[in-house]
C-alpha cells in the first residue's frame, strides 16, 4: 500500500475550493485574489466577489479590521507569517463568526514578497470554550487579588492541620513569612493562649459544612477572631479535606468594648448617686405625701436603668444598652409587695434605654394606681399583664387587666398619674393607649412601635 | 538606566548628517522602518527607537497613568533629542506615532524643523456634532481592545509554521516565532485604548512645524475625509494622497514613500 506525500494529486484543486476551512490569497497589501468556496459560503460572498468588499481586512468586523492592519500586515511583512488570530468574519448574516487566520508570505528567489496565503478555521467551539476560560480567570484573579490584599489573615488548611496556603496578610499579622508557616502545624504557627490543639478540637466540635467562629487571645496579648469554614471545590461541599482559617486582629475593637463597659458603669453609678441625692433633697423639702410619691416614682426611674443591660448582655452594635421587658415587669411587680399576686405572660423582648424607662415609669404609675384603688388594695385582686411583639411590624402590645378588686367606678377627672402615663407613652414612644373602666375591673392597653 | 537604553535607540546613518528621528506606531516597533530607512542612510544621520513599553523598550517604565496621555510617549522623544543633542530635526512618525512626532515638534519647535506624517490621524472616533468622520464608533474600538485580549493567549507559545520545503526541526524555522510586534498584553491593550480614544485634532490645528502628510486611499483605518480634514485644517501642512491599500504604506510600498518623503525634503 502507497499514497502520494506532497505534490502530484490530481483533486488538489477541487480540495482546496471545498476544504473544510477557508482558503485565502492576497497581494502583499492585503487585496483579495482568491477565496476558496467554503469562506465565500461562510461569508455569504456573491460568486466573482463584492467590489466593496476588496481587502482581507475588509471581510472582519471592525476590530479585527484594525487588528489587521496594526498587527497582522506589518507580521506578514515582518517576519513572514502569523499564527492562529483569533478575530471575527462579517457575515452577510449580521453574526460575527469567531475564526482562526493563520497566513504564510510567499516570496521569489530575491526575497520580494509575491503573495500572502491564508488559512481560516472556524471557532467558534474553541471561542465559546475560551470566553469560558478566560471568564473563570477573571474571577480567579479578582479572588486571588482580593485574598492577597486583604487586611486578614486567611489561610488554607488541610484536615491534619497543615496550613498550605498563606497570604500576604497572615505574614503580617503573625509575622511569619509564607515559607515558614506552609507546612507547618497550624495550631502551632499561630499560637493561641491555652489551646496548644484549638485548630483540633474546633474541627471536631463542628460538623463540616458549619462555620466556626470564635474568639481567642495570642500569648503576645493580641485578641483575634478566628473563622473556620470548610472548603468546597466547585461549590461542592465535602470534596475537599482543607479548611479556611481567617483571622482578624481584634485588639483594638476589644480594647474599646472594655473601655466602654468601665465608662457605662461609672455612668450608673453617678447617675444612682445623683438619683438617691434629688430623693433626699424631695424628703426635705417637701410635704411629706407629695415626697413619698416623688420619690417612689424616682426609684422606679432608678430600677429601670438597673434592669438596662443587667444580663451582661450589653449591646454595643447598637449604640446603647438594652433591658428585658421581663425583667421590667417583675421590678414592677416586686414594689407592689407581692409578685405573686401578678399573671405574666409574653415572649423575651429587648427594649432600648428610652423603651425601658418610659414603660418602667407607666409601669410604675400602674402599679401604685391599683395599691390605691384597684385590684391590689385588696386581698383578693390579681394584676394579669400579657405582652405580643408582632415580628413583621415590630409592635408591641401589651394589655393590664385587674380581677377581683372593688367594683370600679370611672373616675370624674385624670389624676397625675394617668396624665404621666399619656405622657410617657404617647409623646416618648408614639404609642396609643386605652384605659377601660369596666365595674369588674380596671384594664389598660398600650401598643408601640419598638423600631 | 539611560533615556537611550531605555527606549532601545539605535543610531545609523551618516553620523554628521541632517537628523531623521522615525517614530513607530500602535501594535509593532521600529523594525517597521526597515524598508524606508536605508534610502536615507547615505546622507542623514538615522535614528530609530521603540515606543516606551514595546518592542526592545524598557516595560518596567510604561506607566498606565502617566502614558494615558499621549505627551508623555512626545516627552520622552524630546528627551531622546536631548539626549543626542540633536537640533533641526525631522521627525518621521506612523499613524499615532505620527500623532507623537507631532505633539513633540509642538514642544519643541526649537528642536524640529519639519514632520513626516505616515498615515496620521487626528481622531479615529467618530465626532457627529463636529462634523468629523474618523471611521470608528466607540464599540468598534472596545472590540479591538477585547481582541488585544483574545490574542496574546497564544504568544508567549507560538510555534513556527512548517514553510514550505523547510525541515520542521530546522533551528531557524524555531527561532522565527511570532516576535515581531509583540509586547507585554496588557500595555498592548492599554496603548490600544490611548491611541484609539485619544483626539488630538486641536493640536493638530496648531502644529508648529510644515509636515508632509502621506495618506493612503485605501487605507482601513484612515478614511479619506480625515485627509481632507487635515489639508483644510493644519497650518503648514501638504497632504499627499498614495495610490496604496492599506494603512502600512511604508511595509507595502516603501519605495513609493521613500520617492514622496525624497522629492518633499529635498537633497540632505
Amino acid at each position: 500500500m502507497s499514497y502520494i506525500v506532497g505534490g502530484g494529486f490530481d483533486t488538489a484543486a477541487e480540495l482546496i475550493e471545498d476544504a473544510p476551512c477557508g482558503i485565502v490569497v492576497t497581494d502583499p497589501d492585503g487585496r483579495l485574489r482568491y477565496v476558496n468556496a467554503t469562506l465565500a459560503h461562510w461569508l455569504g460572498l456573491p460568486p466573482g466577489g463584492d467590489a466593496a468588499r476588496p481587502t482581507l481586512a475588509s471581510l472582519l468586523t471592525g476590530p479585527g479590521r484594525i487588528f489587521y492592519d496594526t498587527h497582522l500586515a506589518p507580521m506578514m511583512r515582518l517576519q513572514g507569517f502569523a499564527r492562529e488570530i483569533s478575530c471575527r468574519l462579517d457575515t452577510a448574516s449580521g453574526t460575527p463568526l469567531p475564526v482562526l487566520l493563520s497566513g504564510v508570505s510567499r516570496r521569489d528567489a530575491e526575497g520580494r514578497c509575491l503573495r500572502h496565503d491564508f488559512t481560516v478555521f472556524d471557532a467558534r467551539e474553541r471561542h465559546a470554550y475560551e470566553k469560558a476560560l478566560q471568564q473563570a480567570k477573571r474571577e480567579a484573579d479578582e479572588l486571588a487579588a482580593i485574598v492577597s490584599s486583604s487586611p486578614n489573615a486567611i489561610l488554607r488548611v488541610d484536615a491534619a492541620g497543615h496550613v498550605r496556603s498563606w497570604n500576604a496578610g497572615a505574614t503580617r499579622l503573625i509575622g511569619r513569612s509564607a515559607e515558614e508557616a506552609v507546612g507547618q502545624p497550624v495550631a502551632r504557627i499561630v499560637a493561641l493562649t491555652d489551646r496548644p490543639g484549638w485548630f483540633a478540637e474546633e474541627m471536631k466540635g463542628a460538623g463540616r459544612g458549619a462555620e466556626i467562629v470564635f474568639e481567642a487571645s495570642q500569648p503576645d496579648g493580641r485578641e483575634l477572631e478566628v473563622t473556620m469554614a470548610p472548603i468546597g471545590t466547585h461549590g461542592l461541599p465535602g470534596v475537599s479535606e482543607d479548611w479556611s482559617v481567617i483571622l482578624r486582629d481584634i485588639t483594638r475593637r476589644k480594647h474599646a468594648e472594655r473601655r466602654l463597659k468601665v465608662i457605662l458603669g461609672e455612668m450608673r453609678h453617678r447617675m444612682k448617686n445623683t438619683l438617691g441625692v434629688v430623693a433626699g433633697l424631695a424628703r426635705q423639702t417637701l410635704p411629706k405625701p407629695h415626697a413619698e410619691s416623688f420619690v417612689s416614682r424616682l426609684q422606679a426611674l432608678s430600677a429601670a436603668h438597673d434592669a438596662l443591660g443587667a444580663d451582661g448582655a450589653e449591646d454595643m452594635s447598637g449604640g446603647g444598652t438594652a433591658a428585658d421587658l421581663r425583667l421590667l415587669i417583675d421590678t414592677a411587680a416586686r414594689t407592689a409587695g407581692d409578685p405573686a399576686r401578678f399573671e405574666i405572660d409574653g415572649p423575651a423582648v429587648r427594649l432600648t434605654a428610652r423603651q425601658a424607662t418610659s414603660l418602667s415609669m407607666a409601669l410604675h404609675e400602674l402599679v401604685t394606681n391599683a395599691l390605691k384603688y384597684g385590684a391590689l388594695s385588696c386581698e383578693s385582686g390579681r394584676v394579669r399583664i400579657d405582652y405580643r411583639l408582632d415580628e413583621a411590624t415590630g409592635r408591641l402590645s401589651l394589655r393590664w387587666r385587674e380581677r377581683g378588686g372593688p367594683t370600679v367606678v370611672p373616675p370624674t377627672r385624670r389624676g397625675f398619674g394617668t396624665k404621666m402615663i399619656g405622657m410617657v407613652l404617647k409623646a416618648e414612644l408614639g404609642g396609643e393607649i386605652d384605659f377601660e373602666f369596666a365595674p369588674e375591673g380596671f384594664s389598660f392597653e398600650v401598643v408601640f412601635p419598638t423600631r | 538606566m539611560t533615556v537611550l537604553e531605555r527606549n532601545n535607540v539605535k543610531l545609523g546613518g551618516l553620523p554628521d548628517g541632517p537628523p531623521m528621528v522615525f517614530v513607530h506606531g500602535f501594535g509593532c516597533d521600529q523594525s517597521m522602518w526597515r524598508e524606508v530607512t536605508p534610502a536615507f542612510a547615505a546622507t542623514r544621520r538615522i535614528v530609530t527607537y521603540d515606543l516606551t513599553g514595546m518592542g526592545g523598550s524598557e516595560l518596567a517604565a510604561y506607566d498606565p497613568r502617566r502614558h494615558a496621555d499621549l505627551q508623555a510617549h512626545a516627552d520622552e522623544l524630546i528627551e531622546i533629542l536631548d539626549a543626542l543633542s540633536l537640533g533641526e530635526v525631522c521627525l518621521v512618525g506612523h499613524s499615532i506615532g505620527a500623532t507623537i512626532a507631532l505633539l513633540a515638534a509642538n514642544r519643541a519647535p526649537d528642536r524640529v524643523s519639519r514632520l513626516v506624517m505616515v498615515s496620521p490621524s487626528p481622531a479615529f472616533l467618530e465626532d457627529a456634532e463636529a462634523g468629523y468622520r474618523g471611521g470608528f464608533a466607540r464599540e468598534e474600538i472596545e472590540g479591538l481592545v477585547a481582541l488585544l485580549d483574545e490574542n496574546h493567549l497564544g504568544w508567549s507559545m507560538q510555534m513556527a509554521p512548517t514553510i514550505a520545503g523547510q525541515p520542521a526541526e530546522d533551528p531557524s524555522a524555531v527561532e522565527l516565532t511570532q516576535s515581531f510586534c509583540r509586547t507585554d498584553p496588557q500595555i498592548m491593550s492599554h496603548f490600544g485604548r490611548v491611541t484609539f480614544f485619544a483626539d488630538r485634532r486641536a493640536d493638530f490645528e496648531k502644529a508648529a512645524r510644515p509636515a508632509l502628510v502621506l495618506h493612503c486611499d485605501k487605507d482601513a483605518l484612515v478614511p479619506m475625509a480625515v485627509a481632507d480634514w487635515m489639508r483644510d485644517r493644519m497650518p503648514g501642512a501638504t497632504v499627499e494622497v498614495l495610490d496604496a491599500t492599506g494603512h502600512c504604506p511604508h511595509m507595502t510600498v516603501p519605495e513609493t514613500v521613500v520617492a514622496a518623503m525624497g522629492a518633499h525634503l529635498g537633497p540632505a
